[in-house]
Parts: C-alpha cells; sequence; structure tokens
C-alpha cells in the first residue's frame, strides 16, 4: 500500500517537474531563434518571415533528441530508488 | 519590509537546516555494546520521530522497538572534529520501507543480526544513522547500516552529502533559471501591455490638462510673458 502511495504521487512529482522542463527547454529554444532572426534578418524581412522561420525552428527542435531526454527525469529517479535499496539492504 | 523579509529567511534557513540535519546520514565511531528490544507505546509528540511496523507488518499502536546500544567516539562540528571522549548512544532499528525518509530500509532484523554479533567482541565500527537522540522525549536516532573500522580514528568522506549538496545547488539554480525565463517571456510582456495601457490614459489626461490651462492661459494679460506650459 505504501508502495502504491510512492508510486502514485511520485509520478505526480516527476509530471510536474517534467512539464516544467519541457515548457521552459521549448521557451530558450524559442527565444535562441528569435534573437537568432533578429540578429542577421535577410532582405525584405516581415513578421511573417520570421514566424515561419521560428515555427520551422521549433518543428526541428520537436523531431530532435533534445525533448526526449528530458524523459530521464522519470527514469533517473527511479535507477536512484533501485540503487538504494540494493545498497541500503545488502550487508 | 525588509527585516520581516530577513526574518523568512533566517527562518526558511533554519527550518531547511534542521530538516536536512535529521535526514541526511551522519556517521558515528562507535563500539557496540550490547541490543535489545522494548516495548513502546507512542505518543503524539514523539510518534513523527519513529518509522513504522516492519515492512509488510501491520501497524499496531505498541510494538516492539529494536535497540541498539552503543560506546560512541564524542566529535564537534557534526563530526569532522575528533574528540578523544566517548559517551553512551543508542540507536532504533526500524525499518523505513517506502515512507519517509527514502532510505528504502528493509532489512532491520539483518542489521539487528550483525550488531549483536559486533555486541559480542571489542571491534570498532562507524554506524551510519539519521535522526536526533531526545532524551526528554525518548527519541532516537535510526542506524541503517554498521562496517568494521580498524580504529577509532578514522576520517569518514561524506559521499552521499556531498552529492546531495552538489545537486541541490544545481536543482535550485535551474529553478531560478526556469523562473527568470518565465518571468521574462510571460509576466513580463503582460505587464508591459498592461503598463502601455495606463501610460495612454495617462498621456490622454495630460493632454486634456493642457488644453484647459492654454484656454485659461488666454484669459490673462498680455503682458504675462509666461508660456501655458510652465
Amino acid at each position: 500500500m505504501q508502495f502504491v502511495r510512492l508510486v502514485v504521487f511520485g509520478f505526480i512529482a516527476l509530471s510536474v517537474i517534467y512539464l516544467s522542463i519541457s515548457l521552459y527547454s521549448r521557451s530558450v529554444r524559442r527565444e535562441w531563434l528569435e534573437k537568432e532572426f533578429d540578429a542577421d534578418p535577410p532582405e525584405g524581412a516581415d513578421d511573417a518571415m520570421r514566424d515561419a522561420y521560428i515555427a520551422k525552428g521549433m518543428t526541428e527542435y520537436n523531431n530532435s533528441i533534445r525533448p526526449k531526454l528530458i524523459g530521464l527525469v522519470y527514469v533517473v529517479p527511479i535507477v536512484a530508488v533501485s540503487v538504494i535499496v540494493y545498497v541500503i539492504n545488502t550487508n | 519590509m525588509r527585516k520581516i523579509k530577513i526574518t523568512l529567511r533566517v527562518l526558511a534557513l533554519l527550518i531547511f537546516g534542521l530538516l536536512f540535519h535529521y535526514v541526511l546520514p551522519q556517521h558515528d565511531v562507535v563500539k557496540i555494546t550490547s541490543t535489545e528490544i522494548i516495548r513502546t507505546d507512542f505518543s503524539a509528540l514523539n510518534r513523527i520521530f519513529y518509522a513504522q511496523a516492519d515492512s509488510g507488518a501491520t501497524e499496531q499502536p505498541t510494538r516492539d522497538l529494536r535497540l541498539i546500544n552503543t560506546q560512541k567516539q564524542k566529535t564537534f562540528l557534526l563530526g569532522f572534529i575528533p574528540r578523544d571522549v566517548s559517551t553512551v548512544m543508542v540507536y532504533r532499528n526500524e525499518d523505513t520501507g517506502w515512507i519517509w525518509p527514502p532510505y528504502f530500509k528493509f532489512d532491520s532484523s539483518d542489521l539487528q543480526a550483525e550488531a549483536a554479533n559486533l555486541a559480542k567482541g571489542d571491534e570498532w565500527v562507524v554506524i551510519t544513522h539519521y535522526g536526533w537522540r531526545i532524551r526528554w522525549a525518548s527519541i532516537y536516532p535510526n542506524a541503517i547500516a554498521v562496517r568494521t573500522v580498524p580504529g577509532p580514528d578514522v576520517s569518514i568522506i561524506p559521499w552521499f552529502n556531498i552529492v546531495f549538496f552538489v545537486f541541490l545547488m544545481v536543482a535550485i539554480l535551474f529553478i531560478r533559471a526556469m523562473w527568470r525565463q518565465f518571468r521574462e517571456r510571460s509576466i513580463d510582456p503582460l505587464l508591459d501591455t498592461a503598463g502601455h495601457h495606463v501610460d495612454e490614459v495617462q498621456a490622454g489626461m495630460a493632454e486634456r490638462k493642457g488644453r484647459i490651462s492654454r484656454w485659461l492661459g488666454t484669459w490673462r494679460k498680455k503682458d504675462n510673458t509666461r508660456t501655458p506650459s510652465e
């Protein structure tokens, strides 16, 4: 029963962390793309071109491995708990 | 306002400091003298300083508690400075199971057997534990593990605590970076828009005021050199 409680609340806590980190990571990437475009805009650049550039960059980001690495938020604590259980309970 | 801020910060630091001091593992150099089991009736005061019935067993208001009696080397500064003085220390030996604090300890019986074995000899051991000994409320630190050492003057490096505090610093800096990003990208634009509206309203009022004072100025004497803007 205590194990179920740990799993349920652990899952909720890790999900909050996962969502926060993915939002943060996307926000940083978007800001980076905006700054990159603004630093060296092509000839006759307008808002539509800027939006398209950022949308393209975000699609590239979504298809890259970086957002998938945030899934480690779930993996690392499970590994850590397993290691602690093993270390503490062996003589 | 400043004083309240400082007070709150000191209070937060104190609470977290006490929490970490209670929960993080510490190492004592001891000689185990005996082990025993006592019947324990918990009170509302000291119940939170105990864990639970053995993992897999059911919780009762009263239960047996494993204790490890030792002769402990005294130290200064959380064990960093050794001393040549010894005292007695009693540890409880309870399963933490899947509950707080997260030691995931299920082997209390094994640890008790080890302690009983060591109590026969005269060996020095390092006992890893968390918690406090509070005598007036019958509260004991919880022993986690024992290992034998050659002598009382061993130097123990608290690896887990080092890793823990490094991780904590990284986590705090990361949360700060996240918060700043959130403020810069989500809150500030909203405030800017709101501030812009306020500016427009204020500019409109100033404009109307200006018109009225200019109109009043037309009624003043012609030799008055003051301009309406003054």
